[in-house]
């Protein structure tokens, strides 16, 4: 009989979870504008900085309740794709430049001119401007910047005589220089240099390489430019600079890469970011958390190449069209700049995160952030970039290409570039034949998407 | 015997089709309204280009069919996905069959150890490949650790690098899913009768022969049905596969079909094709279970 | 070789080769355990330590204080039991109905059943996501319900129908006879026979459901309401790779499974054995 009653509480339970599932979808659909925003700073002290910025706005907006969420870049795209089929974009969300330009160009964004002239458009750095800009107007404000560094270990480089590398050349004699066999058992500890080689991250070197060559990706005519000399030299170099990488460094993630410099396997690190100042700081012991450790060196120039390049990681806001409450959306951006808020979310990867807003960046209290006085040349090597025009997103080598190369999206997210260099240096492949390879995928590639020119 | 049955039964099997019906309608409908629309819009989506993003799409016919039948990319993830396939369920089956056959014995604790075999497989996807992450991470990982200990290796392993990067995936998911077998074949085991064992040892039959000619034809109908299921199920595989390749991970070296898809779709953004690259996977499966019926089913039935 | 060696050398490799099974599967979890209770810098010595050196507790007090585990914890549970409720509703009458009764196309039906597997969930989520928004449910759990329920149903429907094949008619029949109707017969006799069945069937819905990651990853958007591997994955994701705390959450998320499956685990044997898993 106790069976029997149990399947009566199964039918009864089964009854009151449905009314009750029923209850909770009810009850979100409240009076308030609900704004969804979503980034990509998944850094548990920028959610939590986000989070505090979102409470002190709705208390100051009881009306508008703010969906804040955190995603990897993974995630983000097929979320967005979703929403928007949906016909039900959020209202905010952080995109690539060049997303951004692509979306902008298919008219699936909104203006943010508002939120720029609440900041004050000479408050805004002229470099932040430039990123998905079109007929005058604003359709994405990029959130805060950052550029590529290459992070090495200043202690091991004066122990060995070492110089800031001015060219490529002079960078594969430090790495080798630096692969070091501490133990003596003949095989190195320690490695000259470590590199991601996930997709994102080999498609922004090979943009930053190329750009320090002297070299573009596509023509005016969007014909791939991949069978180039500039781009063969670039792929020679990845592969010289194997002789200083660990085995296996394909497989290495970006915060693996990070996790070899704070775990004293790696001495350089091509591929670093403000970012790597906060890991230092948790991982390393106190004695070594400073900059006669951990320095920055500006990146150096390739053969046919006439001045470095560097990325810069400035994924913008943008306000998607479609989505239900944009003008509220508006209002929290404007609150999100507003100096004293700003500062939280700065704080949260302070070297990372440049602040758009010049008030920011001049007022006393940034400069009281205690990591920015600690590791203030790291600052000031990203500075020089930015204010020599070094630094471009990614895939970008001019600031028009975001403008006129749509495609740029299509081509980072197929992956075509990032084969191309494991083909050649992982597997062995001539460069020319890999290069010529991906030259017809992306021939194929932009021809599908409408593109082509030539 | 199978006529008398059939008559005895019709009183309970009676014509009540309209209740009969009425009773697996609710299952139906779900099953209808929430796969049946998603599945065909996705053949729709095959037969269209359509940027994933972008609004505008047009009819394509066959055309992304073509495309994928010319892209060498399309048909190297094909056959990873079959290495992939063939070397898990082989190591599942062969593990979890000499798993079940050991915890069919008794032995102190027997209980205990059954439940911790079962853990792998009830704990989410994403805690089985970060575990695993750090267990084989090559820079601070226990199992480089003990490899260069015992010598197998000089220096620690990537193992989420070109060489390596496949068989890590399989270790993973075998270990991920061999207890559904482990489940399946002890259920069946627990249930041979004794009696077959019994007239097997009169008989003068030694382990191996028992096991060959007594359990393991009683085990054939229960392996017949993991092995579809496990197949189905390890061909569409998409999240350990991904999984492995977030935050590091040679993502080229074990790009599967499903992958594939999943690129073409939400990375390429040519959702047309994505759809159409799912299609043929369908397909694909719809094949070899037919073959796979058509070899094996006779047999089973015996 | 005498009888008694021969049975001594069958115990040792039985021994043997359980131990070996237990290291298989076992150790990564004992591994997990271990770093959950290191303190950050001691994750990252070298050469490892199997037992940490300074036991903290600091860890699991992280995740609690900086992240929302308790509410992904229950979102999880929530999801998850509901789903099973939901399936098995679905799923028992139907599996009934096609052992019971007969009708137009029972078998095909059957077999088209399995089709629906064969369709990779990735790409059937887009156009859910499309559906459940055009009902207004996006971003509740009731979507994730629905969805987990249609997607365990093929297989919650087979194994319960194998199931039902193996209760003998006539004890129904005998139940009919005395004057019961049908629904009596089922509840009082049927039911409580297949009641392993549908113990061992609710537990593999239990697990699908338990499981999932791009489902919650598409259709939630509220943080309040994401489930376990959600919350995981995006510590994974986040910036600084916290080993310590993300294995200390991988060890709570099983902790309490595993007491639960510790209970019901003949159950789920049992399960598989009554049908015979004949397909």
């Amino acid at each position: 009989m106790q069976r029997i009653e149990s399947v009566r509480q199964l039918a009864l339970s089964v009854t009151c979870a449905i009314l009750f599932a029923g209850t909770v979808a009810g009850a979100a659909v409240a009076q308030t504008k609900v704004v969804r925003v979503w980034h990509t700073e998944t850094d548990p002290a920028s959610v939590k900085a986000v989070a505090e910025i979102v409470e002190r706005f709705e208390k100051a907006h009881p009306d508008i309740k703010i969906e804040a969420e955190a995603l990897a870049w993974g995630d983000l795209e097929p979320k967005i794709q979703a929403a928007l089929a949906a016909g039900a974009p959020p209202e905010l969300s952080h995109g690539q430049p060049i997303t951004c330009t692509a979306l902008q160009q298919q008219g699936l964004l909104l203006p943010l001119d508002d939120v720029v002239k609440a900041i004050g458009e000479s408050n805004v750095w002229d470099q932040i401007k430039q990123v998905c800009r079109a007929d005058g107007k604003y359709y994405g404000l990029v959130h805060a910047a950052g550029t590529s560094l290459l992070i090495y270990r200043a202690d091991w480089a004066k122990q060995k005589g070492l110089k800031a590398p001015k060219t490529w050349s002079d960078l594969i004699a430090n790495a080798k220089a630096l692969t070091m066999d501490t133990n003596g058992d003949g095989k190195p500890d320690v490695y000259g240099l470590t590199i991601p080689g996930d997709n994102l991250f080999i498609n922004i070197l090979v943009g930053e390489l190329i750009a320090a060559n002297g070299g573009q990706l596509f023509d005016d005519k969007n014909k791939p430019l991949f069978i180039d000399k500039r781009m063969i030299e670039v792929l020679n170099f990845w592969k010289e600079l194997t002789t200083a990488l660990p085995p296996g460094w394909e497989g290495h993630g970006y915060l693996d890469t990070f996790a070899s410099m704070y775990g004293q396997k790696a001495a350089m690190m091509f591929q670093g970011y403000g970012r790597g100042a906060s890991l230092i700081e948790k991982y390393v012991p106190k004695e070594m958390q400073d900059t006669d450790h951990f320095d920055v060196w500006m990146k150096p120039v390739g053969p046919s190449g006439n001045k470095p390049a560097v990325q810069v990681d400035e994924e913008p806001w943008m306000l998607l069209k479609g989505s239900k409450n944009p003008e509220a959306a508006k209002e929290f951006l404007k609150f999100f700049y507003k100096d004293e808020n700003y500062i939280e979310y700065i704080k949260s990867v302070p070297i990372h995160f440049f602040p758009i807003t010049k008030s920011l960046r001049q007022s006393a209290a940034y400069k009281e952030i205690p990591m920015v006085k600690r590791w203030g040349g790291w600052l000031e090597v990203q500075q020089e970039a930015l204010d020599g025009d070094l630094a471009k997103p990614t895939l970008v080598v001019k600031y028009e290409d975001l403008n006129t190369k749509p495609y740029l999206m299509q081509v980072l997210g197929s992956g075509i570039i990032r084969d191309m260099v494991l083909e050649t240096v992982v597997e062995g492949k001539k460069p020319e034949e890999a290069a010529a390879k991906a030259q017809a995928r992306a021939e194929a590639l932009i021809k599908k998407a409408g593109y082509a020119k030539w | 015997m199978h006529s008398s049955h059939r008559r005895r039964t019709a009183s309970v099997q009676t014509s009540q089709a309209r209740l009969g019906i009425l009773l697996l309608l609710p299952a139906m409908l779900l099953l209808a309204g929430l796969t049946l629309y998603p599945v065909l819009y996705g053949v729709w989506l095959s037969l269209h280009h359509k940027h994933s993003f972008f609004p505008q799409q047009s009819w394509a016919g066959l055309e992304n069919y073509w495309f994928l039948l010319a892209d060498p990319e399309f048909s190297e993830s094909v056959w990873r996905g079959v290495v992939y396939s063939v070397s898990t369920i082989t190591l599942q089956i062969i593990i979890g069959v000499g798993a079940a056959l050991a915890l069919n014995q008794y032995f102190p604790g027997r209980s205990l150890v059954r439940g911790i075999v079962l853990f792998p497989y009830v704990i989410p996807t994403v805690v089985a490949v970060i575990l695993w992450k750090w267990l084989l991470n090559n820079q601070f990982g226990l199992i480089n650790y003990g490899m260069v200990m015992l010598g197998l290796t000089d220096e620690p392993i990537n193992w989420m690098g070109r060489t390596y990067i496949m068989t890590s995936l399989i270790l993973i998911s075998v270990w991920q899913f061999f207890p559904f077998v482990v489940l399946a074949v002890l259920a069946r085991l627990q249930t041979i009768p004794t009696e077959l064992y019994e007239a097997a040892r009169v008989d003068g039959a030694g382990p191996l022969s028992r096991f060959l000619y007594v359990t393991l034809p009683q085990l054939a109908s229960v392996l017949f049905i993991v092995v579809l299921l496990r197949t189905i199920w390890m061909f569409t595989k998409f999240d350990t596969v991904w999984l492995m390749t977030q935050g590091g991970g040679a993502e080229k070296y074990i790009r599967t079909l499903p992958v594939y898809a999943y690129l073409r779709a939400f990375h390429y953004y040519e959702a047309g094709t994505g759809a159409a690259a799912s299609v043929v996977m369908f397909l694909l499966l719809v094949v070899f279970a037919a073959v796979y019926f058509m070899m094996f089913r006779r047999e089973e039935q015996l | 070789m005498n009888r008694r060696s021969a049975f001594f050398l069958q115990r040792f490799s039985l021994a043997l080769a359980i131990i070996a099974l237990l290291l298989f599967t076992a150790f990564p979890f004992a591994w997990m355990a271990a770093t959950a209770f290191k303190p950050s810098q001691e994750v990252f010595y070298w050469p490892p330590r199997f037992f940490p050196e300074q036991a903290t507790l600091s860890n699991i007090a992280r995740l609690f204080e900086e992240t929302r585990f308790l509410d992904y914890f229950r979102n999880s549970v929530v999801v998850a039991s509901a789903t099973v409720l939901l399936t098995l509703a679905l799923a028992t009458p139907g599996a009934y109905s096609l052992t019971r009764f007969r009708f137009r196309g029972r078998e095909t039906l059957a077999a088209t059943i399995l089709f629906t597997y064969m369709f990779a969930p990735i790409m059937i989520i887009i156009p859910f996501y499309v559906m459940v928004r055009y009902f207004g449910i996006a971003n509740t759990h009731l979507a994730l319900v629905l969805g987990y329920t249609a997607f365990s149903m093929p297989f919650a429907l087979w194994m319960l129908r194998t199931f039902f094949q193996s209760i003998p008619l006539d004890l129904e029949e005998a139940a009919l006879t005395d004057g019961a109707d049908r629904g009596r017969a089922v509840l009082y006799v049927v039911l409580p026979m297949a009641l392993p069945g549908i113990i061992a069937t609710g537990i593999f819905t239990f697990i699908l459901a338990w499981n999932d990651y791009i489902f919650v990853r598409i259709l939630i958007t509220s943080d309040e309401l994401k489930t376990l591997p959600i919350g995981i994955a995006d510590l994974y994701n986040s910036s600084v790779i916290d080993w310590g705390m993300i294995m200390a959450s991988g060890m709570l998320v099983i902790v309490p499974v595993v007491i639960v499956f510790s209970f019901i685990q003949k159950f789920l044997v049992a399960g598989w054995g009554g049908g015979g898993v004949k397909g």
